[in-house]
């Protein structure tokens, strides 16, 4: 470590409170960034998982859906046997899909409720604890967390769309901080939803040797008034979502984030410079150059700054963990793009925070060491 | 106290830094707790200024934003035919999802009968949808999207017209916006189709009282307040969480600014301390002048970072018309009290260093 470096790290270890102040307040802003960041990236991915785990290689939806959370899609019941009759296209099957609110004792929440037809292929809960995984007439399965929030079990009811399911199964890693999803037999959807003739989505299998793109453009040159994307692209749109609609919300944080970790590294590494006046004082009597007395003081920065984000990375890692166990259904997420942003960050308020204290140095006087009684 | 004050004031910078630190720290909470109430304030828009003071939804159903509530068939004769009723206003509500310059954005689209009411209360330009297929949007969405009266934009399965802009009607995930009822009858492919009822008691009829008499088999019949206090329940579940998490590292961090602000500044009288103790002053008395110190920095920076509070929420309304800040007198009252624990806090450090001063320290070099 250079001469300037050495300094740096004593300047601010000495004292140690002051040391754990400043590491402590870096840390904690940049936490405020790299939680929430974290947290938006876990809603995204929760708000995925029934896309990406259906099992359909290609989704069909009403035309302009591009998106599952809390939309409706209806397209006419003709529509499924449209799509199988298109070259590529191995299996179909519609479902029913509506968020709704579900009600068991007094626990009530909201959720995806998915119809689906008695010998689904696709779509279904796809790992069920307990009980059946598939859905007869008067049947639903719900997710487990659910169920143990509202203290109920399988041969238990629940309120849903308006009417009454027997549960018959408990699926887990069906929740999410907003919802969770919920399985009604197909025809109990349609009967309590009036009986119109429509279905939600049509999800598809492609043939082995086709490509889901392929697939995909020609169902929609060949059967009207649909959208129909690839689960890829259905699950990339759905994460948009979040990341469209919270784009502001992040961008307003992660500013107040910086002004905050601005103003404790810039304070702390402001009176580590103030008190070690006398030493700087010193150092330039004997010849030091200015130059090296700011490198002194952006080490110092720069050091705060860099265990600080270390530590931050940790706390939030950490929180992710905790959360993880707890009945909160939130997912922390930390991402590469959020943890080279929060970098940045760092960077460049280290070299902010530097800019006060070194004023300071540059206006020193050598002659304040010979003075007596100035603050040590 | 004079001690205190002197301490505080003979070096103004870091006087202003600590104060600045306090007020960094407290205008964040403060801001964090008007967005927060901002958030429930939209949230609550629609039904706070539709009329009535009952809602209808389907079995199961006890809010209005987060499900697409659908009715049994009869709800609206049997509810119309009940005697103590006024009025009622059908609506049909679904949220979707539009895009436009390759950006999301969510529409809680409210399809309303003219005659009955349950449209825009505030329309800014134009008129209301006459025909089907005609839209009323939110005037800061229509901005930023860059949608004027007459455009045509894509919704669903087909382009609708927009022929009004309406005011008061963003929210947390998008913005209202209104069409026919029908017209959202053949969006969703459901003819017939109604959502809630918002219900609208004869005069001399209590909403308890006619709470009790209406019985519609398929529904749910609730209170106005308690669909919106459930809607605000909902929400908090989605955003309490990470403003909570955000509202407790602020206040560390101001804890933190202040302690360390009135540490240095004890520190660095150690002398002067060591000297009073020296001609007989107790402990007591230096705990004194840095809780002082302490309580001056807060209080200043409190003051301050309400200000600031004020003006940020002001700039960041201006800025993103979507977003409401609604500070409230109560939160300000909590954040000031906050503020005082802070001080506290923080002047435990200094005054364990000064506790433990040697009177003797004065006679040393």
């Amino acid at each position: 470590m250079s001469a300037a470096g050495l300094l740096a790290r004593r300047n601010l270890t000495r004292n140690r409170v002051r040391f754990i102040v400043s590491v402590g307040g870096a840390a904690l802003a940049l936490s405020l960034t790299l939680a929430l960041d974290a947290i938006y990236a876990g809603v995204a991915n929760q708000l995925t998982t029934y896309i990406d785990r259906s099992g359909a290689d290609v989704w069909v939806a009403q035309a302009g859906v591009r998106n599952l959370h809390m939309v409706a899609s209806w397209l006419p019941d003709s529509a499924t046997g449209k799509v199988r009759a298109v070259t590529g296209v191995a299996d179909s099957m519609p479902i029913l899909y509506s968020t709704d609110t579900i009600v068991a004792r007094e626990e009530r929440a909201v959720a995806y409720v998915i119809g689906l037809p008695i010998d689904a292929r696709m779509g279904g809960p796809w790992n069920v604890v307990e009980g059946s995984n598939r859905v007869a007439r008067g049947e639903i399965i719900v997710d487990r967390g659910f169920a143990k929030k509202a203290d109920v079990s399988i041969g238990d009811t629940v309120t849903v769309l308006g009417g009454e399911a027997r549960i018959v199964g408990l699926s887990a890693g069906t929740a999410s901080l907003i919802n969770s999803v919920a399985f009604v037999s197909f025809d109990d959807f349609r009967a309590m939803r009036s009986g119109a003739p429509v279905v939600s989505f049509v999800l598809v299998k492609v043939a082995q040797a086709a490509s889901p793109e392929a697939v995909a453009a020609a169902i929609e040159r060949q059967v009207p008034d649909v959208t129909v994307q690839t689960a890829a692209d259905f699950s990339s749109q759905e994460r948009r979502l979040v990341t469209d609609m919270s784009a502001d919300v992040i961008s307003i944080m992660s500013a107040i984030g910086f002004v905050v970790g601005l103003a404790v590294v810039a304070l702390t590494v402001y009176v580590a410079t103030l008190a070690r006046r006398r030493e700087f004082g010193v150092l330039k009597a004997l010849g030091a150059r200015d130059r090296v007395l700011y490198r002194v003081v952006l080490a110092q920065a720069v050091l705060s700054m860099a265990l600080g984000f270390a530590i931050g990375l940790a706390f939030t890692w950490l929180l992710g963990l905790l959360v993880a166990r707890t009945d909160l259904d939130l997912e922390l997420a930390i991402t590469v793009a959020s943890v080279v942003k929060v970098g940045l960050f760092a960077a460049v308020i280290a070299g902010l925070a530097a800019i006060l204290p070194i004023r300071q140095v540059a206006g020193l006087d050598p002659a304040v060491v010979f003075r007596r009684g100035v603050a040590a | 106290m004079l001690l205190a004050r002197r301490n505080l004031f003979r070096d103004r910078t870091r006087f202003l830094l600590s104060v600045l630190g306090v007020a960094v720290s407290i205008g964040l909470i403060v801001l964090l707790a008007g967005y927060r109430s901002g958030i429930y304030r939209q949230a609550s828009a629609y039904l706070d200024n539709t009329p009535g003071t009952i809602v209808v939804a389907e079995r199961g159903i006890r809010d209005f934003l987060g499900t697409s509530s659908v009715l049994p068939p009869n709800a609206v004769k049997a509810v119309a035919g009940t005697p103590g009723v006024a009025r009622v206003i059908p609506v049909v509500s679904q949220f979707v999802i539009f895009e436009r310059h390759g950006r999301k954005d969510g529409f809680f689209l409210i399809g309303y009968d003219t005659a009955a009411g349950g449209g825009p209360w505030k329309l800014a330009q134009g008129r209301e949808p006459a025909v089907d297929d005609e839209l009323v949007i939110d005037r800061t969405t229509a901005q930023q999207h860059e949608i004027a009266i007459g455009d045509q934009i894509r919704l669903l399965d087909r382009e609708v017209t927009v022929v009004g802009l309406s005011d008061e009607t963003t929210f947390w995930a998008g913005s209202i916006a209104f069409a026919r009822i029908s017209t959202l009858e053949s969006l969703l492919r459901a003819p017939g189709l109604r959502s809630f009822l918002i219900v609208i008691p004869t005069a001399g009829t209590s909403p308890d009282a006619l709470r009790e008499t209406l019985s519609i088999r398929g529904a749910e019949v609730l209170l106005k307040n308690d669909v919106i206090a459930n809607d605000r329940k909902l929400l908090a579940r989605v955003y309490d969480a990470p403003i909570g998490l955000m509202v407790a590292i602020a206040f560390v961090v101001g804890v933190l600014v202040v302690g360390l602000v009135i540490y240095t500044a004890t520190i660095e009288r150690r002398r002067e301390y060591g000297a009073i103790k020296a001609i007989g002053a107790r402990n007591r008395t230096l705990y004194r002048v840095v809780t002082t110190q302490a309580f001056i920095a807060a209080v200043a920076g409190a003051v301050v970072g309400i200000g600031l509070a004020y003006g940020a929420g002001a700039g960041l309304m201006a800025w993103r018309p979507q977003f409401r800040v609604e500070i409230e007198p109560v939160a300000v009252g909590v954040v000031l009290a906050a503020s005082l624990v802070m001080a506290l806090l923080a002047a435990l450090v200094p005054a364990r260093a000064v506790a433990g001063l040697e009177p003797a320290e004065v006679f040393r070099g």
